[in-house]
C-alpha cells in the first residue's frame, strides 16, 4: 500500500466563507497516481473545517448562518484572553467552536484513479476566522 | 463610511521576511509575536474585512534597547509603494546621535507621515531633555504627530513604567502644539490619559485597547471607566481615534468593538475617519482641532 500526501494552500477572503476546493481534490488524487483507496481531505488549522454539501449559493449561505446562529459571536466565552504562545490576543472562541461542530475531515473511496463522489457533492474548506491564507492536504492511501 | 486604522504593526508580512532574514527574529524576540507570516495581500484582506480603507503602518527601532529594527522605515516606504491604502509612519531611536536627521530624512524620502515611539520597548524616558526633546522639536518643525505607546506592553520585555501617560505631562506643556496620540488609551492608566487628553487640545487617544476579554469587552471598560459615552461625546470626540494593534488582535474585531457601541454617527464618523484625517494632513483642518 502506498502512502500520499499532497499539502495545499488557499487564501481566504473574508472572515468567514465557503470555499471549493471539489477540483483541487480530484487533482490531487490524480497526481497521487492512486487507483485504488481512500482520500483523505483534512484542513490543517483549528478555525477552519472541511464539509460537503450542494454546491448552491443559496445552501453556502443557509450553512453559514445556521453555524453563527448555532455558536453566537457575543457570549461571555472563556477563550477571550492574551495567549503568549502567540504573541496575540486569543479571542476566537466562536470560531473554535464552530469548527468543532463542523469537523476537520473528510473521507472519500478512490477507485480507478478517481474519486468516488456523488454529483451533487461539493467539497468545501469552511473559512471561520478570515482572511488567512490557510493549509490543507489530501491524503491518498492504497494502490 | 470611510475608516482609517491608526496601529498596525506589519510585523507578519511574508514578503517582508523574504527579503530579511533577520527581521523573523526581531519579531519573536523584542516584539514576541509568535504566528507565522502571511502574504501583503492578506493583510489588505483583513483591511476588507473590517472595512477599512486606510491604514497607518508602523516600523519601530529599537537599536539602542535590543539593537535590532522591528520592521524598518524603509521597509515601511516599500509597503506604501505597493499600496496606496497603506499609510507609512517612521520610527526613530531617540537615544542614536543622528535621530533627528533620521526622522526628517523618513519624512522628506519615504514620505512618512507621522513617527511611531515606544518608551516601553525603545527604553527610553520622554523626558529626557537630550534625546527625547530634540525628536519632539523636529516633529514640530516638519508638522507631524507622535503615536506614542502608553500603557502595558505586550511585548516580554517591554517597561510599563516607562510608558505610564503622566510622564507625557510636562512634555505635553513643553510642546504645546505637537500632537500626541496616546495608544491603547493607554491601559491600565485610562483616567490619566484622557485626563491629560480633555485638559489638552493636542494629546489624542487611540482605541486599540487589549488587556482581557475581546476587544468589544476591553474597550466596552475603558469607556466606562472615563465616565462613558458620554464623556467621549462632550469632551473627546475630535481627540480619539481608531486603531487595532493588528496583528495583537484582529482590525475586524476591532471595529466590531467600535461599532458594538452603538455610537451617534457623528462621533462614530469622527472616531473611524473625521481624527485621523486631521491628525494624517489629509484634510486642511488642524490635528485635534475643537
Amino acid at each position: 500500500m502506498r502512502s500520499i500526501v499532497l499539502r495545499r494552500t488557499v487564501q481566504t477572503p473574508g472572515d468567514t466563507a465557503l470555499v471549493n476546493i471539489t477540483s483541487d481534490v480530484h487533482r490531487a488524487v490524480a497526481e497521487s497516481g492512486i487507483a485504488n483507496g481512500l482520500a483523505l481531505v483534512m484542513t490543517l488549522h483549528t478555525t477552519t473545517a472541511i464539509t460537503v454539501n450542494e454546491g448552491l449559493e443559496d445552501l453556502e449561505d443557509d450553512i453559514l448562518e445556521l453555524i453563527q446562529r448555532l455558536v453566537p459571536a457575543n457570549a461571555p466565552y472563556r477563550h477571550a484572553r492574551f495567549l503568549d504562545s502567540d504573541g496575540q490576543m486569543a479571542v476566537n472562541a466562536p470560531s473554535h467552536l464552530r469548527g468543532a461542530l463542523l469537523g476537520m475531515e473528510v473521507l472519500f473511496p478512490v477507485e480507478d484513479g478517481k474519486l468516488v463522489i456523488g454529483g451533487r457533492q461539493t467539497i468545501y474548506l469552511v473559512e471561520l476566522d478570515g482572511p488567512l491564507l490557510r493549509n490543507w492536504v489530501v491524503h491518498v492511501l492504497g494502490d | 463610511m470611510t475608516r482609517i486604522d491608526f496601529h498596525i504593526h506589519p510585523v507578519q508580512v511574508q514578503e517582508l521576511h523574504d527579503s530579511d532574514a533577520s527581521l523573523d527574529r526581531a519579531v519573536r524576540g523584542p516584539f514576541g509575536l509568535q504566528m507565522p507570516p502571511q502574504p501583503l495581500a492578506t493583510l489588505l484582506l483583513h483591511l476588507d474585512a473590517g472595512a477599512i480603507d486606510k491604514a497607518v503602518m508602523l516600523p519601530l527601532d529599537c537599536t539602542t534597547a535590543h539593537g535590532t529594527t522591528i520592521v524598518s522605515n524603509e521597509q515601511v516606504a516599500w509597503l506604501a509603494e505597493q499600496s496606496d491604502r497603506l499609510i507609512p509612519f517612521a520610527s526613530v531611536d531617540p537615544m542614536v546621535p543622528n535621530a533627528p536627521k533620521a526622522l526628517e530624512h523618513a519624512v522628506r524620502s519615504y514620505g512618512a507621515r507621522g513617527l511611531k515611539l515606544d518608551p516601553a520597548l525603545q527604553q527610553f524616558a520622554v523626558d529626557d531633555h537630550d534625546h527625547a526633546y530634540p525628536i519632539y522639536q523636529t516633529c514640530v518643525e516638519l508638522g507631524i504627530p507622535i503615536l506614542i505607546h502608553c500603557g502595558m506592553s505586550w511585548a516580554p520585555t517591554g517597561m510599563a513604567s516607562l510608558a505610564h501617560p503622566l510622564l507625557l505631562e510636562r512634555v505635553i506643556h513643553d510642546f504645546p502644539s505637537l500632537p500626541f496620540v496616546i495608544a491603547h488609551m493607554g491601559w491600565p492608566w485610562v483616567r490619566e490619559s484622557a485626563m491629560l487628553a480633555i485638559k489638552h487640545r493636542h494629546i489624542c487617544l487611540d482605541t486599540s485597547v487589549l488587556f482581557s476579554g475581546t476587544p468589544t469587552d476591553s474597550v466596552r471598560t475603558a469607556i466606562e471607566e472615563i465616565g462613558g459615552i458620554d464623556t467621549l461625546d462632550r469632551s473627546l470626540s475630535k481627540q480619539i481615534v481608531f486603531g487595532s494593534n493588528y496583528p495583537r488582535v484582529d482590525p475586524k474585531r476591532a471595529v466590531w468593538a467600535i461599532e458594538a457601541l452603538d455610537l451617534r454617527s457623528r462621533l462614530a464618523d469622527r472616531i473611524f475617519f473625521g481624527n485621523a484625517s486631521r491628525l494624517l494632513g489629509l484634510d486642511k483642518e488642524l490635528p485635534c482641532d475643537r
